[in-house]
């Protein structure tokens, strides 16, 4: 690791004499600590983790302050918020929590310190591959992972239980699981399988799941788009089945985390894809499903060799312009430190980002699905890594939505899709 | 002109110059960058920047979902400034005409006037809920899918606009009606008028210049409408809610084509232009503007 203390402190120095010289002007003694800014998204949940670990890393580091500061609540808010900051050249913030997929826009754009030469060479070893390649740009680390996500099938162990069910692998057993409880059952409000289909980010992150699981993807190495197309509208084909058919109600297509989440709280559904925040709210002591929730990995299709829910969640990085890039790396060593992911598990329900976190012997008690959870995260899989995943999530999303309402075929949508993408990815090649 | 009338003008533009010039910089400045940005390839995170001169417009004249945007932004203005003008006007005559509630019918107006439109979007959001929301189990009686379906999603954003906004046509309106004379309805009476004969007669042509001073700013608002379906609907099912400012807002931000999104902004800006200019030249005729 590089050491920043020689011609920075020297800088320090002068800086701190000058201001000496100012204040004694002034008549009073300036502040001579150091803030750093850091930049996140408000934690939801129980407790919230994050003061306490500031004022710990100010102890542990005299004269410095962390400010903490909120970012808007949705993600296109949030993003908003960077791009018009840090485009603006003078961001005001040194530490930045990042969906994880703007990382490698953000290093394209030049915003982001690049930390490889940093850190150590076995440094992000502990965290999941995932994390890390989501974070890899042009062969260089600019991030790394805070927390962890990984789609996955909720299931009411209860119902598949009393109907002598164990949670399906494929997608076809899924849906006939859905049919014999629902046929035994009598319960015209129970509803089978709920997901997000509402036109945005949660929706297309659905889709890539139905097409890994029917083998294929929006975006190969090469950059080929849509490589193999008949399989992707099979895939899209097979969501909009799940709503003709009824397995899935009508407003999937408007549904998104937390109003599918909701329903299925509430009793109303046999399955349900959502992020493992959801579990924690299940578990409740008001929970009307506590003790009632199963959960597995997303299912497959028939011959399709493996499944994967999709990775998301979020990454540290420092702002290019901070002018403490040594104090900066430090605050996200330690708030991706083990120690800090730990408290986060129990506070806020936010998955670690290193692996060893799952199997801890002290949260295991508390948290008795970390194993469960840690496996299907390993076997996630990131949304395509690369600079222009937005101008590809923003263009597909209106020709998904209009497969999932049955306005358009889904030949024709992953056609209009591809299109519509060479034309503003030409300029960007 | 007398040389006295003519420093007294020279002064007067000397006093109105630093308003001028504010407002020049404020609003000229940037409308003149962004008409500059929507000639170029700009995408700041790719590091491109270089004259493109017409082609984001000449691609937008081919664009279905431009196209489609545009169908949805007059759809909207159209329905919810004629429903905000027929239901305020309604609701004015009905606080007039029945003093007792008006002070609480009142307030439940200035409420929903004075909610941000976000605050708005997500209270739809629950009152169109497909199982829970109280449109479906009390007013509809079956779970209609109201912002999934491509049908229903765009007239339940229109429903949410007026809500929120018919109560500024209802206040402007009722204020014009207490300074309506009351010896004009008496002669009526005394000459034999209906009630309905009155309305007809005295009361909407006594509001028609409030009204199109509301009407005109309820459309330039209209055309520019983003917040309500950007919570609601995110322009979706298959971008049917998809408003020119949310695709603008989606090319600006979202994909950060600052050259592209700033040309959809253009097209919003002269639409908006070009409304207020037929507007101001109708008002003018009536004796309403200078």
């Amino acid at each position: 690791m590089r050491s920043w203390s020689g011609p920075r402190e020297a800088k320090a120095l002068v800086v701190l004499a000058s201001l000496l010289a100012l204040g004694g002007c002034a008549g009073e003694s300036p502040d001579r600590g150091i803030t750093l800014v850091f930049k996140h998204a408000r934690i939801l949940g129980p407790t919230d983790p994050i003061p306490t670990l500031l004022r710990e890393f100010e102890a542990s580091h005299p004269g410095v302050r962390v400010k903490s500061e909120s970012l808007p609540w949705t993600s296109d808010e949030q993003h908003q918020f960077y791009a018009i900051n840090l485009e603006g050249g003078s961001p005001g913030f040194d530490v930045m929590m990042l969906d994880v997929i703007w990382v490698p826009e953000f290093a394209r754009a030049g915003w982001l310190l690049d930390l490889s030469p940093f850190l150590a060479a076995d440094e992000t070893a502990p965290f999941f591959p995932s994390a890390v390649a989501a974070a890899t740009y042009d062969g260089r680390v600019w991030a790394l992972p805070w927390n962890m996500n990984v789609g996955m099938l909720y299931y009411r162990a209860d119902l598949l239980a009393r109907h002598g069910l164990s949670p399906p692998d494929t997608w076809e057993e899924l849906v006939s699981q859905v049919r014999r409880i629902r046929a035994a059952e009598r319960d015209p409000r129970l509803e089978g399988y709920l997901w997000q289909g509402k036109q945005y980010e949660g929706m297309v992150v659905n889709v890539l799941e139905a097409f890994w699981a029917n083998g294929t993807r929006v975006l190969a190495e090469d950059g080929r788009l849509f490589p193999e197309p008949d399989q992707a509208a099979e895939a899209l084909a097979f969501l909009r089945r799940l709503i003709e058919t009824g397995v899935s109600p009508e407003w999937m297509t408007a549904a998104d985390e937390e109003l599918s989440r909701r329903a299925f709280g509430d009793g109303q559904a046999i399955f349900l894809r959502n992020w493992p925040y959801a579990l924690d709210l299940f578990e409740a002591p008001n929970s009307r499903v506590r003790g009632k929730v199963g959960i597995a990995p997303l299912p497959r299709h028939a011959r399709a060799a493996a499944s994967g829910g999709s990775t998301g969640g979020s990454h540290l990085g420092i702002s290019r312009r901070t002018a403490q890039p040594a104090l900066a790396l430090a605050l996200v060593r330690f708030l991706t430190s083990a120690r800090a992911q730990r408290a986060m598990v129990s506070g806020a329900a936010l998955y670690p980002s290193r692996q060893a976190v799952y199997h801890d012997s002290d949260l295991a008690r508390s948290h008795p699905m970390l194993p469960r959870i840690h496996a299907m995260m390993l076997a996630g899989r990131p949304r395509p890594v690369t600079p222009y995943y937005l101008v590809l999530s923003t263009t597909v999303q209106p020709e998904f939505s209009a497969v999932l309402v049955g306005l358009k075929s889904p030949q024709r949508a992953i056609r209009d899709g591809r299109r519509r993408l060479e034309h503003f990815l030409v300029s960007l090649r | 002109m007398t040389s006295g009338q003519r420093a007294s003008r020279r002064r007067g533009l000397l006093l109105v110059a630093p308003a001028l010039t504010v407002l020049a910089l404020l609003t000229g400045y940037p409308a003149l960058y962004v008409l500059w940005l929507s000639l170029q390839h700009r995408i700041p995170v790719f590091g491109i920047a270089e004259f493109a001169g017409l082609a984001h417009y000449w691609f937008l004249a081919q664009d279905p979902r431009f196209w489609n945007a545009a169908g949805t932004t007059g759809l909207f203005t159209l329905a919810s400034v004629l429903l905000e003008l027929v239901l305020g006007v309604l609701v004015a005559l009905a606080l007039y005409a029945r003093p007792r509630g008006r002070r609480l019918g009142f307030s439940l107006l200035l409420l929903a006037w004075a909610m941000p439109a976000v605050v708005t979007a997500k209270l739809f959001e629950w009152l169109y809920h497909p199982a829970a929301g109280l449109v479906n189990v009390v007013l509809v009686g079956r779970a209609l899918n109201w912002l999934g379906d491509p049908v229903l999603a765009l007239p339940a954003v229109i429903l949410a606009d007026v809500w929120r906004t018919m109560p500024f046509v209802a206040i402007l309106a009722y204020a014009r009606l207490l300074t309506i004379p009351s010896e004009l309805y008496e002669a009526a009476q005394v000459d034999g008028a209906s009630r309905l004969g009155m309305l007809r007669y005295i009361t909407l042509p006594l509001l028609r210049q409030i009204l199109m001073i509301a009407v005109l700013f309820r459309t330039l608002d209209a055309v520019r409408a983003f917040d309500l379906m950007f919570v609601l609907t995110g322009g979706g099912p298959a971008n049917t809610t998809e408003t020119l400012t949310v695709y603008a807002y989606r090319g600006l931000f979202q994909m950060l084509q600052l050259g592209f999104g700033s040309a959809i902004g253009v097209i919003v800006f002269v639409l908006v232009m070009t409304v207020a200019w037929a507007y101001l030249r109708l008002l003018r005729r009536e004796g309403l503007a200078a």
